[in-house]
């Protein structure tokens, strides 16, 4: 069954519409909007489910002149994510009014939790490379605003910073990526078809590898991507975001960075995954994955934080993702596909039960929490069912799921010959594993145990609140109560557009019933984790001990390093290049004007011509361009500011008249009148100008230099290009004379090309004028108030504030020239 | 410069500077001339004015209204006339665009028509490329006139 391009563009472009109109939305509802935005997501939701069992690709012709289109693929894989973008994010949106109450800028919020929203339902659902960047962006910008939430927060800033540098720089590495495989797709999906359509990619699987190999580009390309997914999806060593992006709000928290977001690395994996299968992949893939499983597993265990517990862990299920992606064989793609539904309802949930924590009881510190169950009940209950569920504890979801990875860790020998990774694979998963049981048990203790005095009054929270984790842990219980549900449901179908030969098998999972390799090593994570789990404090104790001793090893440490190191060398060069004198700026100029122009002529071989031959000037246009080098010398001798730019006046005019004896007279009637013009406006402000001042010797010969470097360059420029002249009248200036009465109708050619065949630029000129008429206006309101109260009269000067209020004492022009 | 020979000299060269410009404007399809030499030039004239008769001259003189000696140069009604003058060209030009979009043309097409008969001209003739120009017109001297005022205040 088809798709419906209706269907599929109203569930992208509603979010960012309802985005759109939040302002209006909070001003009739106030804090009520997040319902409003619980049903733009609900709307979503059934809308998509519509589609369900659809696949396909359909297209909006958008400029069909350049084979633009608005392309979009839709199958079981992109359905699941986007199902789960809408689903949650109801579900976030109906938690935020109670948790959110009273908080400032809620237009803002809501505004990027919409705009975030569509566009992850947009990556879910793009099938165009562009198309799929720009969300792949968008999200990025939006998590920036949202962990950037409270503007007033040092941390906050800075979490937001780095997650914006991280994501945003991991995004730049994917679109160059994109931009080889479209380079190499051109050939492998034929003519007719985009060179960025990833659908039709996926349609060719094996010839597009075989292009990308034969083109030199396959690891190159795998390695570029595989740095955007890392950085999306907080893999070791870019991990380190995601812990700090805990700044934001706890809603936005688990929307985006348990169940969303940060997916979308994997995601893009999966979707990938039938292009790129290999045993590069698999080294890639189930190593960076593994590796990020175990590393943020300990440092979980090193957590005090709550949230930051919840961050890390949700790196270690993503690297468990990214690493069932990773193998190859069909186990590898149930592991991700069912794992990433799990992760996203148990996490969504847990990130929920965090924000209720500390809302009633106002920390986050596990130390400071515990013995939860008696004041909150019913949370108590919900975590039992998601904590087990994350750490994979029979018979709750997150079981089923890592069963899985560790059955396709065992079975990746038979596919591919990885030497030592062989048995290296199985042991690290478990022992990543151990500390997955150790952390998930860690946090359901915060429900039992003796309860701090410090916590002595404790909050029933509002049943809305609620809500929400309650439908995400009542969906964790059935499918631990029958994951074959949900497989037939939702999983079977992303299993079949991730799996590398699709459609060869059916899924099956449930309680194993006799022992398999895979049972002994769960039987082995758990039971470790739970011995283990007695000496919690002493090994959170000695985790936390390392980076403290050899802070290099951390990521942060080396994030903080390089951003500072960058500060420095960014200060430095502003000191250099902008440094506020206008001399400066003029040498930069010149000078990067100059030489990219030379470089220029360089690279293209443009040969200058030895032979000046027709060199024949009339004498009048002699004496007049004799006569403007005179004045040209004469303005480096003048004694005076006047008195040199007067000079210099005789230099434009005597070019005026070379024009008129050139026969163009609307070049001489424009130099002419702008000559008179600038002449005006130098004349104004040489007043401001000193009298004398000291140059001392190192700048006369800086100046010089750069005048003969300027000179040298309009010489050269000139013999390039008037040799480049063709010889007699060219095609398009016959065009422009025989065409310019009949349809023009104006008998002035420059004037018809100015208006009329080239209006276009015309119109483009037209805003520089405007736009730097706006821009001078701008800097010399904004001088004038400078020191004065800034934010009290911003508002003023935009709004025009005819019959201004400022008082300040105004010079006097009418004296102004009168020593001339 | 505000010399008595300054002003008699603005008094008679800015009229004819003006209509000079007008002239350019209008003619500018067919002779020398166009829209952006004839902004220039009127911004020329109005900067003559403004050497010879200083910056509230405008203000006080010609438009008779009454100059709040505290304000600042760049909130001078004028100089908000001015910024009124180039949005509104830049409007006439984007809209002298979008008329062709309308009648199922591209972008910015240009026609003309000649008029026959028409009196003391007999023969006229009228490009739909003069709306445009006149856009480029208001666009340059609103342009010019905010910048040399608001520097020239300076």
């Amino acid at each position: 069954m088809p798709p419906e391009l209706s269907v599929v563009l109203a569930v992208v472009t509603a979010p960012f519409a309802v985005a759109g109109v939040t302002p209006l939305l909070i001003r009739s509802l106030g804090e009520k909007t997040g319902y409003a935005g619980a049903a733009v997501a609900a709307f979503c939701f059934a809308l998509l489910g519509t589609q369900y069992g659809s696949e396909g690709t359909v297209e909006l012709a958008w400029i069909p002149s350049l084979e633009v289109a608005l392309r979009f693929y839709v199958d079981g894989w992109a359905l699941l994510f986007a199902l789960l973008a809408s689903g949650i994010g109801a579900l976030v949106f109906l938690y935020s009014p109670a948790y959110m109450h009273g908080e400032s800028g809620l237009a803002r919020y809501y505004a990027a939790l919409l705009a975030f929203m569509g566009s992850i339902i947009g990556i879910a659902l793009a099938a165009d490379l562009i198309a799929i960047f720009l969300f792949w962006e968008l999200t990025s910008l939006c998590s920036f605003v949202l962990i950037g939430f409270h503007t007033d927060d040092a941390s906050s800033q800075y979490a937001a910073r780095m997650a914006m540098l991280v994501t945003v720089g991991g995004g730049l590495f994917v679109l160059v990526g994109f931009l080889l495989l479209a380079f190499v797709a051109g050939d492998v999906v034929g003519p007719g078809t985009s060179a960025f359509d990833l659908a039709a990619m996926l349609n060719r699987p094996d010839e597009m590898q075989t292009a990308l190999r034969e083109a030199g580009l396959f690891v190159p390309v795998l390695g570029l991507l595989a740095v955007g997914a890392a950085t999306k999806s907080a893999q070791v060593p870019l991990h380190f975001w995601l812990p700090n992006a805990m700044a934001a709000p706890t809603p936005v928290s688990a929307f985006l960075h348990s169940a969303t977001m940060v997916k979308v690395g994997v995601y893009f994996v999966g979707r990938i995954r039938p292009l790129f299968a290999s045993l590069e992949w698999v080294m890639l893939f189930a190593t960076l994955g593994l590796a990020t499983m175990t590393i943020c597993a300990l440092l979980a265990v090193a957590a005090t934080d709550i949230k930051e517990l919840l961050a890390y862990s949700t790196a270690s299920h993503l690297g468990l993702m990214i690493a069932g992606f990773g193998f190859t064989s069909i186990v590898g793609a149930e592991t991700g596909v069912f794992h990433l539904f799990n992760h996203a309802l148990f996490k969504a949930a847990l990130f929920l039960i965090a924000g209720i924590i500390a809302h009633e009881t106002g920390t986050r510190r596990l130390d400071e929490l515990g013995g939860l169950r008696h004041d909150l009940p019913v949370t108590a209950f919900l975590t039992a069912i998601v904590a087990l569920s994350m750490g994979g504890i029979p018979p709750f979801s997150g079981f089923y799921s890592k069963e899985l990875l560790f059955e396709a860790t065992v079975e990746a020998s038979h596919h591919h010959d990885l030497g030592p990774l062989d048995w290296l694979y199985p042991v690290v998963a478990v022992f990543g594993s151990i500390f997955t049981v150790l952390y998930s048990l860690r946090f359901l203790a915060l429900f039992f145990g003796r309860q701090p005095d410090s916590l002595d009054h404790v909050h029933r929270p509002p049943v809305i609140l609620l809500v929400s984790p309650a439908v995400l842990a009542a969906l964790t219980a059935v499918v631990s109560i029958d994951p074959e549900l949900a497989v037939r449901a939702i999983v079977q179908a992303g299993i079949d557009a991730t799996a590398v030969d699709p459609g060869t098998h059916e899924m099956h999972v449930g309680l194993p019933t006799s022992y398999s390799p895979a049972v002994g090593m769960s039987a082995v994570a758990i039971g470790s984790g739970v011995l283990a789990y007695p000496f919690y404090d002493s090994i959170h104790r000695s985790i936390r001990s390392i980076p403290r001793t050899v802070p290099p090893i951390g990521a942060n440490w080396w994030y903080d390093a390089i951003i500072e190191r960058l500060t420095d060398d960014g200060a430095w060069l502003a000191s250099r290049v902008h440094n506020g004198l206008l001399r400066t700026y003029a040498t930069w100029t010149l000078t990067a004007t100059c030489v990219l122009a030379l470089a220029g002529f360089v690279a293209t071989d443009a040969a200058i011509p030895t032979a000046l031959a027709g060199l024949d000037v009339p004498i009048p246009a002699a004496l007049v361009l004799s006569l403007a080098v005179v004045a040209g010398l004469a303005v480096v001798t003048a004694d005076s500011h006047v008195a040199g730019i007067l000079t210099l006046s005789i230099l434009g005019f005597m070019i005026a008249i070379f024009y008129i004896l050139a026969s163009a007279p609307d070049l001489a009637l424009t130099q002419l009148v702008v000559e008179t013009l600038v002449l005006v406006i130098f004349l104004l402000v040489v007043e401001e100008i000193p009298e004398y001042y000291e140059v001392s010797l190192g700048r006369i010969a800086r100046d010089a230099a750069l005048s003969v470097l300027v000179g040298a360059t309009a010489f050269i420029t000139v013999l390039l290009t008037t040799d480049a002249r063709p010889v007699g009248e060219s095609a398009i200036a016959r065009y422009y004379t025989e065409h310019a009465v009949p349809e023009g109708g104006g008998q002035n050619i420059v004037n018809v090309i100015l208006v009329d065949f080239r209006s276009f630029d015309t119109l483009g000129e037209l805003v520089v004028i405007a736009v730097a008429a706006i821009s001078i206006l701008t800097l010399i309101v904004m001088r004038a108030r400078g020191d004065e109260t800034r934010s009290d009269e911003s508002s003023v000067a935009i709004e025009d504030a005819e019959g201004g209020s400022a008082n300040e004492p105004r010079e006097s022009h009418e004296t102004r020239g009168e020593s001339e | 410069m505000t010399t008595v020979i300054m002003r008699t000299t603005a008094r008679i060269v800015v009229p004819i500077v003006l209509i000079v410009a007008i002239s350019l404007l209008i003619e500018g399809h067919n002779l020398p001339g166009g829209g952006f030499i004839a902004g220039v030039l009127t911004s020329t004239a109005f900067v003559i004015v403004y050497i010879a008769f200083g910056l509230d001259f405008l203000e006080r003189g010609v438009l008779g209204r009454d100059v709040d000696p505290g304000k600042t140069p760049s909130r001078d009604r004028v100089v908000v006339a001015y910024r009124r003058l180039f949005t509104v060209g830049l409007a006439i030009a984007v809209g002298s665009g979008l008329v062709p979009l309308a009648l199922d043309h591209p972008f910015l097409s240009q026609s003309y028509i000649v008029l026959e008969g028409v009196p003391l001209y007999h023969h006229l003739e009228i490009a739909s490329a003069l709306a445009f120009d006149l856009g480029v017109y208001c666009v340059v001297i609103g342009g010019l006139l905010t910048i040399i005022s608001v520097v020239g205040a300076e």
